[in-house]
Formats: C-alpha cells, sequence, structure tokens
C-alpha cells in the first residue's frame, strides 16, 4: 500500500515534468478544448436558463376564458363556480374589465398604448389554473373544450401553444449543442491525442530507459493519461473562467434582446452540478486523447 | 584453455544463467548468435569477448530480455526468458543491473534524479530513494556531483552514474555492455574495478569488453564469441598476465 501512494506520487509528478517540459504544445492543447468547452458551456447556459424559464411559465400555466360584455356579476359568480367544479382546476378567478385594464397599464408600455381611449376595450374574464398534477397539454385541452361549451364564455387564450414552441425550441437548442459538442470534442480529441503522441515521442529515451530498469507497462502509461487528464482539467477552469466572465460582461449588454431569446431579462449562471460536468467533460475528453495516443504508439 | 564444442556447457549447480543451444537469428540464414550453450555460477565475473559483430551485445539483450531468442531456452534467475510473457519482464529486469557503453542517462535529469530512477519503479519511499542514492553515488565517488546533470560531466563520471543506477537497487545479475570502451586506460582500471568489487559481493557479472588487455589484467573467466558462435570458454586465472 505504501509502495503503491509513493508510486502513484512520483506518476504525478512525472506527468507534472512531462507537462512543463511540452508547455507550449499542452498549452496549445488546453486552449483548444477550453474553447471546445465554452462552446459547449454556452449551449449549456442557455439551455439552463430555458429549463428555468419553462418551470416558471409551467407553474403559472392558465387558460383564460373572455367572457361576454352582457353577463351581470352574479352570472359571472355562478360560472366560476361551475368552471371550478371541473376536473383538474385547481382555481378560478374572477378578473373583472377594471382589473383587466390595471394590469395592462401595469405592463411594460400599457399605459402608453391606452392614452385617448375613452372606454375600456377589455373583457371580463376567468382565470382558470390547473392542479399541478394535470399541467399536461391534454388536460388544458379537456379544460378548454369544456369552457368553449359554456354560456357566456366568447372566446379562450392558453399559454400552452406558447409553453409547447418553447419546448420544441429548447429541444432544438438541446439537440444543436450536443452535435455541436460532438463534432468539435471529435476534433479535439485527436488534437489532444496529438500533444500526447508529440510528448511521448519527445520522452521516448526516458520511457526506454525506465523500461530497462523495470518499470511496468502500466508504469510508462499512467503519466499521458494523467497528463491527459490535467490538460482537460486546466481547459474545464479556462472554460469555466472565461463562460463565467463573458456571462458578467454580456447579459447587461443584451438585455431586451435576452428577454426576447430566452424570456426573462435575469439568467442564471451554470449551477454547481453543471459547472462539475463541464469540468468532467474535459477530464474526460482529455483522457481518452491521451488514451488514443498511447493505443496508437509502441512503446519500449 | 578450454576449446569448446557446440554442446559443451559446465554445469553449475548454482547458476543464475543458462543457455541451451541457443540461436539468434534477425535475417533468415544469417546468425548473431548460433548454437550458444553456457552457465554462470551465482558471484561469477564472465569477460565475454570477440570482435565487432562477434555477438556480445545480442547476449546481453537476451539476457534481459530486450530480445528473445529465435531457438534455443535461456534461464535467468530460474524464469525462462525464450517464453517470459510481456508483462514478466519488468519483474526480471528489476533483478538485473545493465551498464550500456553509451551510458543511457537522461540528460535533463541531475545524476542523482538518473541513479533513483531504478528505485521509484520499485515504489520505494522518497526518504529511502535518498538514502540509498546517496551512499551509492559516495559508492562510486560522485557524491559530490550529485545535482549536476549528466552532459556537464565526463564519459568517466557518466559511466560511473550509469554504474550506480545499475547497482542502487542490489540486482543478483550485473550486464555490462563495453562500459569501459570510451574511457581512457585510468578510467578503465577504475571502472573495472568497481565491477569486480560488486562480484566479489556475490552478484553475477558479465562484461562484454573487446579489450583484451583488460582480460589479462583481471584473469577472471573469458567467453570468446566470434561470428555468433562460442569459440572458448577460459576458465578464471588461465590467462597469463
Amino acid at each position: 500500500m505504501r509502495r503503491a501512494l509513493f508510486q502513484a506520487a512520483w506518476l504525478v509528478r512525472a506527468a507534472l515534468r512531462g507537462l512543463r517540459a511540452s508547455a507550449i504544445t499542452s498549452g496549445i492543447a488546453v486552449a483548444t478544448l477550453a474553447v471546445v468547452l465554452v462552446l459547449v458551456g454556452t449551449f449549456l447556459l442557455v439551455i439552463a436558463n430555458m429549463n428555468l424559464l419553462l418551470e416558471r411559465v409551467g407553474s403559472d400555466l392558465h387558460v383564460t376564458a373572455y367572457l361576454e360584455e352582457s353577463l351581470s356579476a352574479d352570472t359571472r359568480r355562478e360560472l366560476a363556480r361551475r368552471v371550478a367544479d371541473l376536473g383538474g382546476v385547481h382555481a378560478v378567478e374572477i378578473v373583472s374589465k377594471e382589473e383587466a385594464l390595471r394590469r395592462f397599464a401595469e405592463r411594460s408600455g400599457g399605459a402608453a398604448l391606452l392614452e385617448g381611449l375613452e372606454e375600456n376595450p377589455l373583457p371580463a374574464s376567468l382565470e382558470v389554473r390547473l392542479a399541478p398534477e394535470r399541467r399536461s397539454a391534454e388536460d388544458v385541452r379537456a379544460v378548454s373544450e369544456a369552457l368553449a361549451g359554456m354560456d357566456g364564455v366568447e372566446e379562450l387564450g392558453s399559454s400552452q401553444q406558447w409553453v409547447e414552441g418553447y419546448a420544441r425550441a429548447r429541444r432544438l437548442v438541446r439537440g444543436l449543442g450536443f452535435g455541436l459538442g460532438a463534432v468539435l470534442g471529435l476534433a479535439t480529441l485527436l488534437i489532444v491525442a496529438n500533444t500526447i503522441r508529440l510528448t511521448l515521442h519527445a520522452r521516448r529515451d526516458e520511457l526506454e530507459i525506465l523500461s530497462l530498469v523495470g518499470a511496468s507497462r502500466i508504469f510508462l502509461r499512467v503519466p499521458f493519461l494523467i497528463e491527459g487528464v490535467l490538460q482537460g482539467m486546466a481547459a474545464g477552469v479556462l472554460a469555466l473562467a472565461l463562460l463565467y466572465g463573458l456571462f458578467h460582461l454580456a447579459v447587461p449588454q443584451l438585455g431586451d434582446g435576452l428577454e426576447l431569446f430566452l424570456g426573462w431579462k435575469d439568467p442564471v449562471f451554470l449551477s454547481l452540478r453543471d459547472a462539475l460536468g463541464l469540468l468532467a467533460a474535459g477530464a474526460g475528453l482529455g483522457v481518452v486523447g491521451a488514451a488514443a495516443a498511447l493505443a496508437g504508439e509502441r512503446l519500449p | 584453455m578450454n576449446r569448446l564444442g557446440a554442446d559443451a556447457a559446465p554445469a553449475r549447480g548454482d547458476a543464475l544463467i543458462r543457455l541451451f543451444h541457443v540461436s539468434k537469428s534477425y535475417q533468415a540464414g544469417t546468425y548473431a548468435l548460433h548454437d550458444v550453450s553456457l552457465e554462470v555460477g551465482k558471484g561469477e565475473m564472465v569477460f565475454l569477448t570477440g570482435p565487432s559483430g562477434a555477438g556480445k551485445t545480442t547476449l546481453l539483450e537476451l539476457l534481459f530480455a530486450a530480445e528473445r531468442p529465435s531457438e534455443g531456452q535461456i534461464l535467468v534467475l530460474g524464469r525462462n526468458v525464450a517464453v517470459l510473457r510481456e508483462h514478466a519482464i519488468p519483474a526480471l529486469r528489476r533483478r538485473v543491473g545493465v551498464v550500456f557503453q553509451d551510458f543511457k542517462l537522461l540528460p535533463r535529469r541531475t545524476v542523482e534524479e538518473n541513479v533513483a530512477l531504478a528505485l521509484q519503479v520499485l515504489g520505494t519511499p522518497t526518504r529511502e530513494v535518498r538514502s540509498r542514492t546517496f551512499a551509492m553515488l559516495k559508492r562510486v565517488g560522485l557524491q559530490h556531483r550529485r545535482h549536476h546533470h549528466p552532459p556537464s560531466l565526463s564519459g568517466g563520471e557518466q559511466q560511473r552514474i550509469a554504474l550506480a543506477r545499475a547497482l542502487v537497487n542490489d540486482p543478483e545479475i550485473l550486464l555490462a555492455d563495453e562500459p569501459t570502451g570510451n574511457l581512457d586506460p585510468e578510467l578503465t582500471l577504475e571502472i573495472t574495478d568497481m565491477i569486480a568489487a560488486q562480484a566479489a559481493r556475490g552478484t553475477t557479472v558479465l562484461v562484454a569488453t573487446h579489450d583484451l588487455g583488460l582480460v589479462r589484467r583481471y584473469r577472471k573467466r573469458t567467453l570468446r564469441l566470434e561470428s555468433g558462435r562460442l569459440e572458448e570458454d577460459v576458465p578464471a586465472g588461465a590467462w597469463r598476465a
């Protein structure tokens, strides 16, 4: 056990020595790997924020039943009671014409649009919230159909279509991210493999001597695998630092554009799990690249 | 002197090295070694002589499994090198020290680091590596040079580093390929004295050399190779001074 620890320490030192000896080529490999991880990290950021938005919208999912002008307050209340009894409905809120006007005025630019209007053009409505476990497309459709058949309901509105479209966009971004990540990852793998191969050739004499004094095959190979892992992790840290810097530089500048694309102005940075995942991806690419280099070479 | 036939191989009960009709061929029909049989006992020092191309280096390479025989069997420390699996070679090499004519030192590592390599691959604790390396360098008279790099040292000093590396883990067999080939007469004697001292400590030693003056001076058992064949096996003390 003690000997194994000393051997492990020696192997790590050998890997660090190898990195120092080929600082320029290793640096290029780390930089290339970092660029790929920044791209993959950007997709992760977008997807993570789209997920958050979907969760937020999902919890606010409701169907709006716009009511006919002629309905009295009592009839509206009666209608609301009937709607509340429908399966899957969690709560029903009556929104009067006045309340609808107030809410519209609070929205950005809403007050300006209302200037000059002599009477309130907005209808009264019922906001129907679904129970959390009944927020699927089928449930929304069923409640909408039931509402459409009720007297006094003029028109229906729901955020369901928007949610479905947004989810499709998220799937597209995720697919693009994976596709681009896979292609760039493969290219980077080749770069890391070639870097390790160059290091391997530069240290052939050392490997021969180590072999002659009784170093095992594992002992000869492990430092290169450690080099791959260290390069990958260094690239991961660099990529995270770059992403963090870019994120905090870009978010205030993009403002409205982000609201249009993501649906909100205050996106969040990668979670700890995503950040560790990015580091692990870097380390994984590094070690696989190193293993590929070793597989293609005949060591002493 | 004892002239040998192809089948002659002196029987030694405590032999650490045994060759049985060993041949090595790199090209069909051309032999670097041809039908060589011999035994070398524990603690014995043997010179391997012959002109360039006689097969001295090939014979040594077969003994530490850098090459495999084309025919015959080789027993080194009880292991059959002819059929030894790749993963078992390192274990054999840890028991066999090798000194090369071209030293095979790492130029960017210090003298101390070069010698320590042989212990580090075994997972020897750092403190023990330091003390044993220092003791070994002291034995070859280079303790004051331990922080230098090999290219800044003389040929004799580099050969002493190579010898120190070969001996630092106390091998049972020492193989030296022309260890004095590039050295002046004074350094030649210095290095050979160190090798002979190691044999006196119980290590089996094989030294390949074409320097017959050296062979006569030390009067050790001598094997003469020519064109890959073992032509003579001269017992210790049979050379005239």
